[in-house]
């Protein structure tokens, strides 16, 4: 008889980044499972976990308070453990996608390995997805601030040198070149070179 | 060393990652990084910084780090499988020794005064003992704080209350929390004391936080601390620019207890990409200065990064660790002790980057004989550790 994918488990979520931490529960929710509590510090996590009893904890690799859960394990035989414990030789893969994702997890004995594997498809997946969001507007917001930059500096050429823009910007340009630096740097340094000077007028 | 090998190996080599946590004795790896120490010896080494010791051990099992700023229990714990998968992994340099204290709160600490004839039933847990008869066994057991499972700390303090009388596992609690966290919890009276390395001892006493009562040193003399552990099949491949990180990290480690660097030494590491803090909040992690009202330190326990006694990794340590965990329940019986000794913490290639004449023999091994009652006799007190510690090996009493 082939067990229907137990919607039962229930899931503890702990997350300082209140975005993905709704972002992964609601995820979570659309594919049956219990979200039975959400943490966005772990003051009393421990507590929590004793508390709730889930099956499964979920909590950001990167959260200082994971070291809080690794005790417990040991306290009673019904905590959650370390899922790494539970990957085996030739089903380590999504244990090592979960850490790559950044998702680490722990587990009480005896959840059917299938419903943990599916969760934290599900787990892994929105965390990427974050990742990808986060980059994206990182890579954008620091575009426009080297936009900025560039374009300070311009205008500090153009006034000194009583030039054109386009002549402003190739001479960054060659500044950049000659130099192997990043047009940004450059612009940096000729900022904080020009205000030196302006300073000192 | 000379450099056409240096050169070779900076251009065959991947870059080394290497996790640390922001704590003071990851000193020797920022300082072998910021001082250019692995870039004279031609190894490209990047950083990072980590939030957990579970997540340092999962990157280094799972190849998203080659090695790492460890505890010393670490690689034990990892290639036994207690926690975790099972991992080989192994440590050829000791980073620092000492350092820990315990420290309990105000409250606390006003209870044990009235029933202390002198300061040393405070200090030895004699008084502790005695508050914990006199409250019973129905109240609420007082809660203590370690950082992680298989770490000295945990080891250190059980120790402290075992030999006091205090059953670690019945007579009180004892939790994980970060390091960084601990003041804030004893301030608030979440826990009652903790175990920890400086500066969260000095900095509770400054404070006016709580007391600390006895030094790592006092419990167990001299013991290794940190340790520069790495994934094992790494190590395999990669022996050249191990041992060349080693070389650079015994550089490293000398710099650090340099006392004509310590301006720059706490500049460096409270630096946003290490410790993120100020300069002075760093100091009691390495000067003889101490807060007042802190007893007084004895000198053999500040924590030491430089030279052989503490950077040649000891097997025995590791034998001593494997009782330990034995003997609070973490291990289940492991026949081959002197095998997994010899692996994890490797002393050849220690010697071999150094340059140091290689000894043959192996003084720290156990006989067989010894190997099948180790543990028992350990967790039973027949085998204790020499006063002075670990470097003076074990002392072997009829009990």
């Amino acid at each position: 008889m082939s067990a229907p994918p137990n919607k039962e488990l229930t899931v503890m979520l702990v997350d300082n980044e209140p975005a993905r931490a709704a972002i992964v529960e609601q995820a979570m929710r659309d594919s049956g499972y219990r979200v039975i509590r959400r943490l966005e510090n772990a003051k009393n996590l421990t507590e929590a976990v004793t508390e709730c009893q889930p099956d499964m904890v979920i909590i950001d690799i990167e959260s200082p308070d994971r070291d809080m859960l690794e005790n417990m394990s040991r306290l009673t035989k019904d905590n959650p453990r370390p899922i790494v414990m539970f990957a085996e030789e030739d089903d380590s893969r999504h244990v090592e996608a979960a850490i790559r994702a950044g998702v680490s997890a722990y587990v009480v004995d005896g959840v059917q390995s299938g419903s943990v594997k599916a969760l934290l498809q599900v787990a892994i997946a929105r965390f990427r997805e974050f990742q990808a969001l986060r980059s994206e507007l990182e890579t954008v917001k620091s575009q426009l601030e080297d936009r900025k930059l560039i374009d300070k500096a311009k205008g500090l050429i153009m006034k000194h040198q009583q030039c054109d823009e386009p002549a402003a910007y190739k001479a960054l340009r060659k500044l950049a070149m000659d130099r192997s630096q990043r047009m940004t740097d450059v612009a940096r340094n000729i900022i904080s070179v020009m205000e030196l000077m302006g300073d000192r007028k | 060393m000379n450099m056409m090998d240096s050169q070779e190996i900076l251009t065959s080599s991947e870059p080394v990652r290497v996790g640390f946590i922001p704590l003071i004795d990851c000193a020797p790896f920022v300082i072998a990084k910021e001082k250019g120490f692995f870039f004279n010896e031609g190894v490209d080494v990047q950083l990072s910084k980590e939030a957990s010791w579970s997540s340092v051990r999962d990157k280094v099992a799972f190849n998203l780090l080659d090695g790492a700023h460890m505890l010393a229990s670490m690689p034990i714990a990892a290639s036994l499988g207690i926690g975790t998968i099972k991992a080989a992994m192994q440590t050829s340099f000791t980073v620092s020794h000492n350092g820990n204290g315990i420290t309990v709160g105000n409250a606390l600490y006003e209870q044990l005064l009235p029933l202390s004839e002198s300061s040393a039933d405070i200090r030895s847990g004699v008084a502790l003992k005695r508050l914990i008869e006199r409250r019973g066994a129905q109240a609420v057991p007082f809660r203590f704080a370690i950082v992680y499972p298989y770490s000295s700390h945990n080891y250190q303090l059980r120790d402290w209350f075992d030999r006091a009388g205090i059953d670690p596992d019945k007579d009180v609690q004892i939790i994980v929390i970060p390091p960084t966290q601990m003041m804030d919890y004893l301030k608030q009276g979440e826990i009652d004391g903790y175990c920890v390395g400086e500066p969260w001892n000095s900095l509770a006493v400054e404070q006016g936080i709580g007391h600390m009562l006895v030094t790592g040193y006092e419990i167990w003399g001299s013991t290794p601390e940190k340790v520069f552990g790495v994934n094992s099949v790494w190590a395999k491949k990669n022996q050249a620019v191990h041992m060349a990180m080693i070389r650079a990290l015994d550089k490293a480690c000398v710099w650090v207890d340099a006392p004509e660097n310590q301006t720059e030494l706490l500049q460096i590491l409270s630096h946003p990409d290490y410790l993120n803090c100020t300069p002075e909040q760093l100091i009691y992690g390495f000067s003889s200065i101490k807060p007042k009202g802190q007893f007084d330190w004895p000198m053999e326990a500040y924590q030491r990064f430089s030279g052989q006694e503490v950077n040649k990794p000891l097997p025995n340590y590791a034998l001593w660790v494997m009782a330990q965990m034995y003997r609070w329940q973490q291990l289940a019986k492991v026949s081959s002790l002197n095998a997994v000794a010899e692996q994890v913490y490797c002393q050849d290639l220690y010697d071999q980057a150094l340059g140091h004449e290689m000894v043959k023999e192996e003084p720290w091994k156990l006989s067989s004989l010894q190997e099948s009652q180790w543990l028992d006799a350990v967790s039973t007190g027949k085998i204790q550790l020499h006063p002075e510690g670990i470097l003076k090996g074990f002392e072997f009493r009829d009990v």
